[in-house]
């Protein structure tokens, strides 16, 4: 039963392997690459409110640091599992290393429900998870961050535990934190800015004018607003939103051929993007199914909503007119769905480099940390487009040259990097 | 409204001014009269003044109050042709008068220029001076004598004797009262001429004793005995014996029994109606300080008798409220209700259990306890004729027809009966109540809410059937006081609404005549801007039903909180969730990421527009952009959201109209001892009542509030259900064991089942995705609330996606229970989610939750069933018929020859049964979707009568000497529980072989029937009968259990005896 079910490590082990066999790696940086170079396990003996203890279990994978310190985010998960933090981190280095930033790739964890534990007994998990590990991590070798049910409170704990134990401050230790507390400005538009910087030199590769362009955008929350806003501001038009109903439980479709407005729609949509149908009626937009996104007549799709969007099924309704498909959410396409697009010649701008916007922004939280100068919103922006402008030519440099679906391109480009890195350092 | 209603309305309203006055002149003179440092001559020329006020021309009213002699006049006395007077008599012996004179002219000569209610208060005002007269003799002669009682040391012969006297002078039946208590115990003691005085005294036993020379003539004793009586002997013969003191004291506290009795007397007998008991209390607490002297058993039945008849004649509310109420708390609480005259009413069980609660905590709270300060909003009460009284007076007796008429054609009526209400007008008792409670309230928000005693006997639905109204209660007084009026037919006409008419229909309960009390409550908050609310409110459970992790305890309770008024936290509202905490682990939180914490906050606030007079939900963001700096308690309800973090306010600095504010209660749960203090009560409560309970509260911002307290069962929902024992194995589909939670669920025609070991062998994780997709639209073609999910480990997991279905809360939302299912593997049992993915939506939708853990040691798992069931999905959803070796799709009725699953769940047994069955009778596949719908509950209690009736059939009156058979308690009054055992009484004349043999024979019967029981309920007990026998003279004397025959309440009820017993 067990080997004929599904194994992150393994899946994420065999899409390595197809890519080093197209680059034709040798086998000593293989198996260097395949698994994670080090591996934490340990126990976080927590006294609970009642008295009692309870010993939780607690990973970190430091799957590669060729390119710099570790980085990769602490799970808090009933069901973690070492084969789940392990894919995970692998996935890590790849995205840093697309995004060329120099940072390696790591993740790590506790198996525990927070929905079971006060918040006094999570801060005491944060605060053993770094006694162990407080001489494996550090702002030069291993920079955690929030990932699933972790959130900034935490992140903090764990820098408060770290300073105490080293007597000192080291805010480029972990990021994720809460702005003027050693967080960075700019986090939330990051992603969003981040897609369309890579649309727009997509577009320039392509030789269209993005204010001929129209776009039809599947999600309203940050990333999707945030690309909208600069996707305007480059002078293209939106023409379809789609926004989750919470009150119907299902998405709806928002549609104004003359283009949507970007300010009116934020002004009846709730704190999670949800559009108010009746006031988006009284203002004109007509309200479509929540799958209608994908079949609007537009040059651009931009799925920055739920991962599994774009099937072998929805892909058939894709309009002959769509040019390029940004990936704003993470995982939007399926696999089969991945070889029609290939088919048809629609440019696909993959996920882990349209939407490394977030961990870009996450490393200049890091690098202003350690010197403990903070920048300025433009000064973030600035230097997150110049960053996301040369991972994406690198990127289609390649595919072009190599003709190669963007895809594999990437990640050609991020193994490339990765494994070089390691020569270079005289490890293979 | 209607032209005869207004008109009335402003008659009365008109008179209305005349009673207030009177009854300002009723207090003015009860004040006076209360002053102990004022001596009488003072008290009266007071009095004198103070009179005219209650006359309709004040100015021109003349007051001379004549007593003993003396007269004390008003100011610018003169006397006139106009007159009106009462006397004053103590001991029906007049001593004084009070005269009224009018110095302007009548309107029509040889007409009274006075009214006649005027009349009447003339007559009540002197009728109360006779009484304090009379008070304030007895007063006196009790201080000459405690003054005495050092004379009294060295002449003890005779200080007794001039208050003996007085007593003798002023009241000659008390007096005989009291000396043949005294020769009583006298002889008690063994004072042998005490026994040969009393009256009574046998001959047997005065043989016994040393003769005193007296001949004992029947004929001629009573005559005789009054005479010793009255004459000086028995307090001479006492003062032999006993001391001084000892005699003032036993004397002393005789008379006060006696006054007690008097008011045992009134509360006893069923033709005193509730004015003539509350001037009972009144006038008994006049004479008896504090009740303190009274033995604790006269004390303890007073109270009992009281509560019987204000509150309710529940016997277990009966039992704690003897211990809690006191006389005082009765007549304060006499002083806020408003009664027909004549009323027999009570004020029903809403009240009742609030007022309960709230002396309960008073009391118990203690330093291992705290409760902090617990206030409960000012209230009046309307008794529960009431409603009759408003019924008769305005003729609308074809309203009682309304509940035998077609459902359909009540509901098409029902809005015309609320007109009919609506344009009716009040009796002139109740809408003078209504205006000194409006005085007294003010114009602060009311709400007026229905207290049924339909709702005591049942709890159960009627809670939520009934309306409750709110009002701003702003403006004009006359404009307040229609408005109330208006409010109070609606709640009245709400009694003859569809929805409580068939649920009565539905339990056979139609012929019990509905009534109701009301109460008008000051609805607790301030004012914000244009809008009233309290900081914060909500309701408070005993039992937890909703469980989110397995660290939480079913005892550890569970609260609903809400800013604003407490509406949101009762009712579920789909698009909005109140923040729930835990008591019993008050650290934990149902929602932990910043995202879930923002999603699941209440984002829209019930509060009173007192502008447009209405009950208003409105935007969170925009009250608080309106005058959220106003906002009570800002601090402790709302977490600043500020950079991805949320922030417990630490100061002043808070801005509501810039700051980002998310409800979280953060400060008040974690900063304050809130949740503490109400985990204390509810746990206080729940001892002393005997029950788990349900309360509301609302806090203003500085004082916590009770708002209502009723035993958790009543709550709709949360009942457990029966499990039945005789199940069939074959016919069980599962069963569980472990955190089992009560609530209701509908009979289920589909399963969704999601084979765990198929699942756990899918090869590709997009197949598992498919396999919730296909879920999801499974959801949207099954019919709502009639299936349930079954699946492995955890639904809607979002990270290992082998280790449970991927769903969002879409998928699921029209399941009637997600079940969790956890398969050991080798050696390891997965952890369930216990729903956590989308917890609050389950609560808000009551959608339940089940785990089940088939290879525990006793659990049932039919998966021969769930796998040989033909499978729908390829009809149904052929996209998806690949996965058909996983996900199966299964029409009950189909595949178990027309029956469906039924879950049954008790927590209280922490076991929960799947089953197929016989589809139940209309009413039971209705979906619960208002508030209060829920599962017919089972008729425990016809059941037990039916068996009772079958036991009588079959007993054997001439073999076992019984007389006859009654049946009394639970299952008489149509209230027994699952678990409630039969109360017998039976009238035995027989011998003691008789008496053995009849107790095996109904020892074998309980037996018979408490397995009989536990099959049908899984209720475990060593007899289901609690039989009771009574001889022929404990019947006779009306003593013990035999009360319960011929009682005058709850008598216990006959059963035909012998019809089927064996001819011997």
């Amino acid at each position: 039963m067990a080997d004929k079910s599904f194994n992150a490590f393994e899946m994420a082990r065999a899409q390595f392997d197809k890519i080093a066999d197209m680059i034709g790696l040798d086998a000593g940086t293989r198996a260097l690459l395949r698994s994670p170079l080090r591996e934490y396990h340990f126990l976080v003996p927590v006294r609970m409110d009642d008295g009692s203890v309870q010993v939780f279990q607690g990973f970190r994978c430091q799957h590669n640091d060729a390119r710099g310190p570790s980085k990769g985010g602490i799970r808090f998960h009933p069901q973690e599992t070492i084969d789940t933090v392990r894919a995970l981190s692998m996935w890590m280095t790849w995205k840093c290393a697309v995004a060329d930033i120099p940072l390696g790739g790591g993740k790590g964890g506790v198996i525990c429900d927070p929905h079971n534990l006060s918040a006094r007994e999570q801060e005491a998990i944060c605060r053993g998870w770094i006694r162990q590990l407080a001489r494996d991590v550090g702002p030069v070798t291993d920079v955690p961050a929030p990932d699933v049910m972790t959130n900034p409170q935490h992140m903090l704990w764990m820098l408060d535990e770290f300073e105490t134990i080293h007597g000192g401050h080291y805010p480029g230790l972990i990021t994720g934190k809460p702005v003027g507390m050693g967080g960075s400005l700019g986090r939330t538009q990051a992603t969003g800015y981040g897609v369309v910087y890579t649309l727009r030199e997509a577009l320039k590769d392509l030789n269209i004018r993005p204010q001929d362009t129209t776009a039809s955008v599947q999600g309203f929350g940050n990333v999707s607003q945030y690309a909208i806003e600069l996707y305007h501001q480059l002078g293209g038009k939106t023409i379809l939103v789609s926004s989750w109903d919470q009150e119907e439980q299902k998405s709806f479709s928002f549609r104004k051929m003359s283009g949507v407005d970007l300010g009116e729609l934020r002004g009846i949509a709730d704190r999670f993007g949800g559009i108010d149908k009746a006031k988006a009626k009284a203002l004109g937009y007509e309200v479509l199914d929540g799958e209608a996104w994908i079949e609007q007549d537009v040059d651009i799709l931009l799925p920055c909503a739920l991962e599994n969007q774009i099937t072998g099924e929805t892909a058939k309704k894709i309009s002959g007119k769509v040019k390029i498909i940004a990936e704003g959410a993470n995982g939007p396409t399926t696999p089969e769905a991945d070889a029609l697009l290939k088919e048809r010649g629609i440019f696909v701008i993959p996920d882990f480099l349209a939407n490394a916007g977030g961990v870009t922004c996450s490393y200049f939280e890091q690098v202003q940390s350690n010197m403990n100068y903070f920048w300025e919103m433009d000064e973030v922006l600035g230097k997150l487009d110049v960053k996301m402008t040369a991972a994406y030519i690198a990127v289609s440099e390649v595919a072009r040259k190599q003709k190669l679906y963007m895809r594999d391109a990437a990640y050609v480009v991020a193994i490339n990097r990765v494994a070089q890195a390691c020569r270079d350092r005289g490890w293979v | 409204m209607p032209k005869k209603g207004h008109d009335i309305q402003e008659k009365l309203l008109a008179s209305l001014q005349e009673r207030a006055k009177e009854l300002d002149c009723l207090y003015a003179t009860e004040e006076l009269l209360n002053r102990s440092d004022l001596p009488l001559p003072k008290v009266l020329a007071a009095l004198a003044d103070a009179i005219p006020q209650g006359w309709q021309h004040p100015s021109l009213t003349r007051v001379q109050i004549d007593y003993e002699g003396k007269s004390y006049r008003s100011r610018a006395f003169e006397a006139t042709e106009w007159e009106l007077s009462a006397d004053i008599t103590v001991q029906e012996r007049s001593v004084g008068a009070v005269h009224v004179y009018y110095t302007g002219r009548p309107p029509e000569e040889g007409e009274s220029p006075f009214l006649r209610e005027e009349e009447r208060l003339v007559r009540t005002i002197a009728e109360r001076l006779g009484h304090f007269v009379l008070y304030q003799r007895l007063k006196e002669l009790r201080e000459e004598w405690q003054g005495g009682a050092g004379a009294a040391a060295q002449d003890e012969s005779s200080a007794w004797r001039a208050p003996i006297h007085l007593l003798r002078e002023s009241d000659k039946d008390l007096y005989l009262r009291i000396a043949r208590k005294m020769l009583n115990h006298l002889a008690r003691i063994g004072v042998a001429e005490a026994a040969a005085m009393l009256p009574g005294t046998v001959s047997g036993a005065t043989e016994a004793l040393p003769s005193t020379g007296e001949v004992n003539v029947p004929g001629r004793r009573m005559s005789q005995d009054n005479a010793v009586l009255l004459s000086d002997r028995p307090f001479e013969l006492a003062s032999r014996y006993i001391s001084g003191e000892e005699i003032f004291s036993r004397v002393q506290r005789w008379m006060q029994e006696d006054k007690a009795s008097y008011f045992m007397r009134v509360l006893n007998s069923h033709k005193s109606s509730m004015p003539e008991i509350s001037d009972a209390i009144r006038r008994f607490h006049q004479v008896v300080a504090d009740g303190s002297e009274l033995p604790p058993s006269t004390l303890k039945s007073l109270r009992v008798s009281l509560t019987q008849r204000l509150l309710t004649e529940q016997l277990d509310f009966v039992r704690v409220a003897k211990d809690y109420m006191d006389t005082r708390d009765f007549l304060e609480l006499l002083d806020k209700v408003i009664m027909p005259p004549e009323s027999h009413g009570k004020l029903g069980g809403k009240s009742a259990g609030l007022l309960l609660a709230n002396q309960i905590l008073q009391r118990d709270q203690s330093a291992e306890r705290p409760t902090g300060e617990v206030r409960v909003p000012r209230t009046w009460f309307i008794a529960s004729d009431g409603l009759s009284n408003f019924i008769e007076h305005n003729d609308l007796q074809d309203a009682f027809e309304q509940k035998f008429k077609e459902i359909d054609q009540i509901r098409q009526e029902y809005p015309n009966i609320v007109q009919l209400f609506k344009s009716s007008t009040f009796s002139p008792r109740v809408v003078s109540g209504l205006s000194l409670a409006l005085d007294d309230l003010g114009d602060v928000p009311l709400i007026i809410r229905s207290s049924s005693l339909l709702e005591d006997r049942l709890g159960t639905a009627f809670s939520g059937k009934y309306k409750s109204l709110f009002l701003a209660n702003q403006g004009t007084k006359p404009e307040r006081m229609e408005a109330l009026l208006d409010a109070i037919a609606e709640v009245y006409a709400s009694t003859f609404g569809p929805d409580p008419i068939e649920y009565r229909r539905e339990r056979g309960l139609l012929e019990f005549n509905e009534e109701m009390g009301i109460l008008v409550q000051a609805v607790v908050g301030t004012r914000v801007g244009k809008y009233f609310l309290p900081a914060f409110a909500g309701v408070a459970f005993s039992n937890n039903e909703f469980r989110w992790s397995p660290r939480i305890r079913r005892e550890d309770g569970l609260i609903r909180l809400v800013p604003g008024l407490g509406t949101r936290a009762v009712d579920r509202v789909s698009d909005d969730y109140p923040t729930l905490v835990v008591p019993g682990q008050p650290r934990l939180r149902a929602n932990v990421q910043i995202d879930e914490i923002i999603r699941y906050a209440p984002h829209k606030v019930d509060v009173i527009n007192l502008e447009t007079n209405t009950l208003d939900t409105v935007a969170l963001a925009d009250l608080m952009r309106e005058c959220g700096g106003r906002y009570p308690a800002l601090d402790k309800v709302f977490s600043v959201l500020r950079n991805d973090m949320l922030h417990k306010p630490v100061g002043l600095l808070t801005d509501p109209e810039k700051d980002e504010l998310v409800t979280t209660f953060e400060d008040l749960l974690s900063g304050t001892p809130f949740i503490h203090h109400l985990g204390n009560m509810l746990k206080i409560l729940e001892e002393t009542l005997g029950t788990p309970v349900d309360i509301e509260f609302a806090h203003d911002g500085q004082h916590f509030y009770l708002l209502q307290c009723r035993p958790q069962s009543h709550a709709d929902d949360s009942a457990g259900d029966p499990i039945p024992k005789d199940v069939p194995a074959a016919d069980v589909v599962f069963t569980a064991d472990r955190y089992v939670s009560n609530g209701y669920v509908p009979d289920i025609t589909h399963v969704v089942y999601v084979d765990p070991l198929a699942y756990g062998e899918l090869g590709s994780p997009s197949d598992m995705l498919a396999v919730g997709r296909a879920v999801g639209r499974l959801n949207k073609m099954l019919p709502k609330r009639q299936f349930i999910l079954m699946g492995p480990g955890r639904w809607g997991s979002r990270g290992d996606i082998r280790l449970g279905v991927s769903v969002t809360y879409a998928d699921i939302s029209n399941t009637a229970m997600l079940i969790e299912i956890a398969r050991q593997k080798g050696g390891y049992l997965p952890d369930l989610s216990f729903g956590t993915h989308f917890f609050q939506d389950l609560v808000e939708s009551r959608i339940r939750y089940l785990p089940l853990y088939p290879d525990r040691e006793g659990i049932a798992f039919n998966e021969r069933f769930l796998l040989a069931a033909p499978n729908l999905l390829p009809e149904m959803l052929p996209d998806f018929a690949h996965l058909a070796g996983v996900l199966r799709v299964i029409e009950v009725p189909a595949a178990a020859e027309g029956r469906i699953l039924r879950v049954l769940v008790n927590a209280d047994l922490d076991e929960a049964l799947g089953y197929l069955t016989v589809p139940a009778e209309r009413g039971r596949l209705q979906p619960p979707h208002a508030a209060g719908a829920r599962r017919a509950a089972p008729d425990y209690w016809q059941w037990r009568l039916q068996m009772a009736e079958e036991l009588a059939a079959r007993l054997d009156a001439t073999r076992f000497g019984v007389k006859a058979l009654y049946i009394f308690g639970s299952v008489k009054n149509a209230s027994a529980g699952p678990g409630s055992d039969i109360d017998l009484l039976v009238h035995f004349a027989g011998d003691a072989e008789q008496r053995r043999a009849l107790l095996d024979w109904l020892e074998g019967w309980s037996l018979c029937l408490a397995e009989l029981n536990f099959l049908r309920t899984g209720y475990r007990s060593d007899g289901l009968l609690d039989v009771h026998l009574v001889g022929d003279e404990e019947v006779t004397a009306s003593a013990g259990y035999a009360a319960k025959i011929n009682a005058v309440t709850d008598s216990a009820r006959e059963l035909p005896v012998g019809a089927r017993a064996p001819q011997s």
